[in-house]
């Protein structure tokens, strides 16, 4: 049984109270995307790939959002955050010099450490190449320390597809592969066609070595599970994050549980055996 | 600095009560009176203008008349909220609609039926589009101050989407089932506290409307077992609510 | 400290004396039924006389949870100037809850350790710190719908400073921490005789006789009773009736999920975030900004709090998320009861 210490919970400080942070810049990166790297006001954003934070608006409300920078890229850290709710829509009329609050950083990590050493393989469907992003530029900012690494985004449309000028960059690389794909293009669209699953064919895997990082929508993440099994990659190196409505970030609320598992805590990054037993992480 | 937000206020078939809890907020509506302008309230001042930010429209529609009034408002309009239970689900005008509609018009207006034309009732958003609801008979002033509190802050109003029972058991009250009493609390909208009938020991009357996905069945079920008729089901469901689906099924 | 007695007639002089420096709550009578007046309901309150105590209370819609966990607690105030400056709101004031029974000195027992486990929150646990319990307890189970000899709460052996058991014109009086003791020293006890012992003795046997099993398993295979029934179709038989109305989890001693929103001052100056009792039959409490919503089903939700009550609270706090107390089987319209759930599913698998 957990033993607690109520007087010294007591004193603890209230993990409710968010930070105040400033936007450094903001970019409106499709038509419902907008970028923002921000800044805490006092003590640096002391975070790993894979967390989330809660943004609060003042006067609306608190969502959490993936980081979709990585630690290596300086004190500074970056959001991409979808419109589609209370603060999110709110979020569109921010920029540069607005402050906002910051309670977090909430959650567990990509396997980073585990994973030097071996090859990667990132699969991001649509939004799930922002956090995908946190561990894709802390391994390039460490190229070293991986083997092979291909990168593989798919989008429903051109228009949908985030940090395009670093698809480009990275595409440019001579030590990552990457490639990109559309399900609807439009006529300037040059490049591959079809769900993120067809690419699997234009790559080649060492699946024994392979650490599989699949992020995306709940049908693209199934095909792609299925897709990454049949290459023999083995379940406890399939990784995901899941997306849930974690209000608190420190598994109280309950909001974002799944069975008995609190994923503002004990996710949101999971191993696919990990999703497989809990029969309702997707 | 642009000019104050324009506020105005019509009514169409209804008691006009939903003006008056507006009015009940009292010094709760300087603030707002600070920053916005109401340039047209019969209830309490004269006055009109050409173009309206925000209406609060109350009252269902009954006439063809009231669907060429909603639509002029409509027009004149940049945001228009639904004011009450005859705006958003009908009110207690629908209840007209399963009964005979000449038998209606004749007990209303005898043998000058004819001059006083009416379609069934229906609540604004048959007709418009309506941007905010505010539910219940009479509205909740709180509420009120809610909604015109989200609009000022430019942020949308996210009404309640669970029944009456959420507040009702933080309020500590006995449930009226327990009493023998068949409360509609179950399924219908909460949003009226702190002003909860069972609160004050009256059962739930359903005038915010049915919540978005609402078990009626079941509420059905477990009425018919507690003793009573599907009649008398029926009409517990239809004095606010007979404008959904679900109750007027069960006729 | 050895046993002592209080006589009936001291209670109340004690409870002033309690009175004068802290808050005290306990159970008072609510209402009675018209027709029948001897079907009285009773609430847990701040008490403002002594006498209004009623140590025979039966079970209250509300626990005394509220005064530890209110219903909504206001978390953190904002400006809406120029600088939020976002400060925490934490108050507590000393507090007596005097006559918890056994079911609620282990769901606060539950609550102490889900509130603070891994990140401890000071809003909860302030008021804890500063509040002592008054155990009362049971001579007989106070609802039909209750089974806490079953999920093992009917005889706690912590959660409480103090234990009363009410025995005829007198009441034991057990202190088990340094803060029952002090509590005690101002109630006009006595040591217990020879004659009180055997009282005790016979209530305890009393006891003994008036609870029995209701479930035909051991609480310790619940969960795995649980788990066999994960695919079963009793989940949607059950749910057919359930009107997702969240009586179960607002009455619940345990339940502890919240949801929160930013209220803004009338003068629109500032805001509050506040949390309130939240609960996970609600239809949109798993719906994420975008729409979808992981347990839409009606099914899906009734097996989670389930699952949650007998294994899932078990699992994050080494703690049964369900005491027995009846609060949500008696909440309940529709009469869903998770003792005959639990009795229902140990046949599936």
């Amino acid at each position: 049984m957990t033993q607690i210490d109520i007087h010294k919970g007591a004193e603890a400080e209230s993990p409710y109270v968010p930070k105040m942070a400033r936007i450094l810049s903001a970019e409106q990166m499709t038509e419902t995307e907008r970028f923002f790297r921000i800044e805490m006001e006092e003590a640096p954003l002391a975070y790993q790939p894979g967390q989330f934070v809660g943004v609060t608006v003042f006067g609306v409300g608190e969502a959490p959002i993936s980081i979709c920078s990585s630690p290596t890229q300086g004190d500074a850290f970056e959001l991409t955050v979808r419109s589609v709710g209370l603060v999110t829509n709110k979020l569109k009329e921010f920029g540069e010099g607005d402050r906002l609050g910051i309670r977090g950083p909430f959650g567990n990590t990509f396997p980073y450490e585990e994973m030097k050493g071996k090859d990667v393989l990132f699969v991001a469907g649509g939004l799930g190449l922002a956090p995908t992003r946190s561990l894709i530029r802390y391994v390039l900012d460490n190229r070293g320390d991986y083997h092979k690494v291909t990168i593989l985004v798919g989008a429903r449309d051109p228009s949908l597809l985030l940090f395009r000028d670093e698809l480009e960059a990275w595409t440019g690389r001579d030590d990552v592969e990457t490639l990109v794909t559309v399900d609807r293009p439009d006529k300037a669209w040059s490049g591959n066609v079809g769900v993120i699953t067809r690419l699997f064919a234009k790559i080649q895997l060492d699946a024994a070595a392979t650490y599989a990082v699949i992020v995306g929508p709940p049908v693209m993440f199934k095909f792609t599970v299925l897709e990454a099994l049949a290459e023999g990659v083995p379940e406890n190196r399939i990784i995901c994050s899941l997306e849930r409505h974690m209000k608190c970030g420190v598994g109280k609320c309950g909001h974002c549980q799944i069975r008995g598992v609190y994923v503002c805590r004990e996710g949101p990054v999971f191993t696919y055996e990990q999703v497989k037993r809990l029969r309702e992480g997707i | 600095m642009a000019d104050k937000p324009t506020l105005a206020f019509f009514s169409l078939a209804c008691c006009e009560g939903c003006q008056l809890q507006v009015l009940a907020a009292n010094e709760k509506l300087l603030p707002i009176l600070e920053r916005a302008d109401i340039v047209r309230f019969r209830e309490a001042s004269d006055g009109d203008a050409d173009h309206y930010n925000v209406t609060f429209l109350e009252g269902s529609i009954v006439t063809e008349h009231d669907i060429e009034r909603a639509k002029a408002i409509r027009a004149k309009t940049d945001v228009l909220v639904a004011l009450g239970a005859c705006a958003t689900i009908g009110g207690v005008n629908v209840i007209k609609n399963f009964q005979e509609s000449d038998d209606v018009a004749e007990y209303v207006y005898g043998d000058k039926k004819d001059w006083f034309p009416h379609i069934p009732t229906r609540p604004l958003k048959a007709e418009v589009q309506v941007d905010v609801e505010i539910h219940g008979c009479p509205i909740n002033t709180c509420e009120f101050l809610e909604v015109a509190k989200c609009l000022l802050m430019g942020k949308p109003y996210r009404q309640p989407n669970y029944p009456v029972c959420v507040p009702c058991k933080l309020a500590g009250n006995v449930c009226l089932w327990h009493k023998g009493v068949p409360c509609l609390g179950v399924v219908t909208r909460a949003g009226c506290e702190p002003f909860l009938c069972p609160s004050a020991g009256h059962k739930c009357i359903g005038c915010r409307g049915l919540v978005d996905n609402p078990n009626t069945e079941a509420a059905a079920d477990v009425m018919a077992e507690f003793g009573l008729t599907v009649e008398e089901v029926f009409r517990e469901f239809s004095l606010f609510q007979g404008i959904y689906d679900d109750v007027a099924k069960m006729k | 400290m050895l046993p002592q007695v209080l006589k009936r007639n001291d209670l109340a002089a004690w409870v002033e004396a309690l009175m004068a420096d802290r808050t005290v709550a306990g159970p008072v009578l609510k209402e009675t039924n018209v027709s029948d007046p001897s079907d009285e309901k009773f609430e847990w309150t701040v008490l403002e006389d002594a006498g209004d105590l009623r140590l025979d209370y039966n079970l209250t819609v509300l626990g005394p949870k509220s005064f530890l966990w209110p219903p909504r607690q206001q978390l953190v105030a904002y400006r809406l100037d120029d600088g939020p400056d976002p400060q925490p709101l934490i108050e507590h004031e000393p507090t007596v809850l005097l006559g918890v029974h056994p079911c609620d000195a282990t769901a606060i027992a539950t609550l102490d350790t889900a509130f603070g486990k891994d990140i401890p929150d000071p809003h909860y646990l302030a008021r804890r710190a500063d509040t002592a319990i008054v155990g009362l307890d049971c001579a007989a189970p106070c609802h039909e719908s209750s089974f806490c000899l079953d999920m093992g709460s009917l005889y706690p052996d912590s959660g409480f400073d103090v234990m009363l058991t009410p025995m005829g014109e007198v009441i034991f009086v057990e202190a088990a921490t340094d803060l029952g003791r002090a509590l005690v020293k101002s109630a006009a006890v006595r040591p217990a005789t020879k004659d009180d012992m055997e009282a005790r003795q016979k209530f305890a046997e009393e006891k003994r006789s008036n609870f029995h099993y209701k479930l035909p398993y051991e609480l310790k295979y619940l969960p795995e009773v649980l788990e066999q029934s994960y695919d079963s179709l009793v989940w949607e038989a059950i749910a057919r009736r359930c009107f997702s109305c969240g009586s179960c989890n607002t009455t619940c001693p345990t339940c502890y999920c919240w949801d929160v929103t930013d209220d803004i001052a009338d003068d629109l100056s500032g805001g509050v975030r506040t949390r309130r009792y939240d609960s996970c039959q609600l239809d949109t409490f798993a719906e994420v900004a975008g729409g979808e919503n992981f347990r839409e089903e009606r099914s899906s939700r009734l097996r989670h709090r389930m699952f949650r009550k007998g294994k899932y609270i078990l699992e994050q706090t080494g703690r049964v998320g369900c005491v027995g107390c009846g609060r949500c089987e008696r909440a309940c319209v529709a009469k869903i009861s998770i003792k005959d759930t639990y009795v229902q599913i140990a046949g599936t698998r």
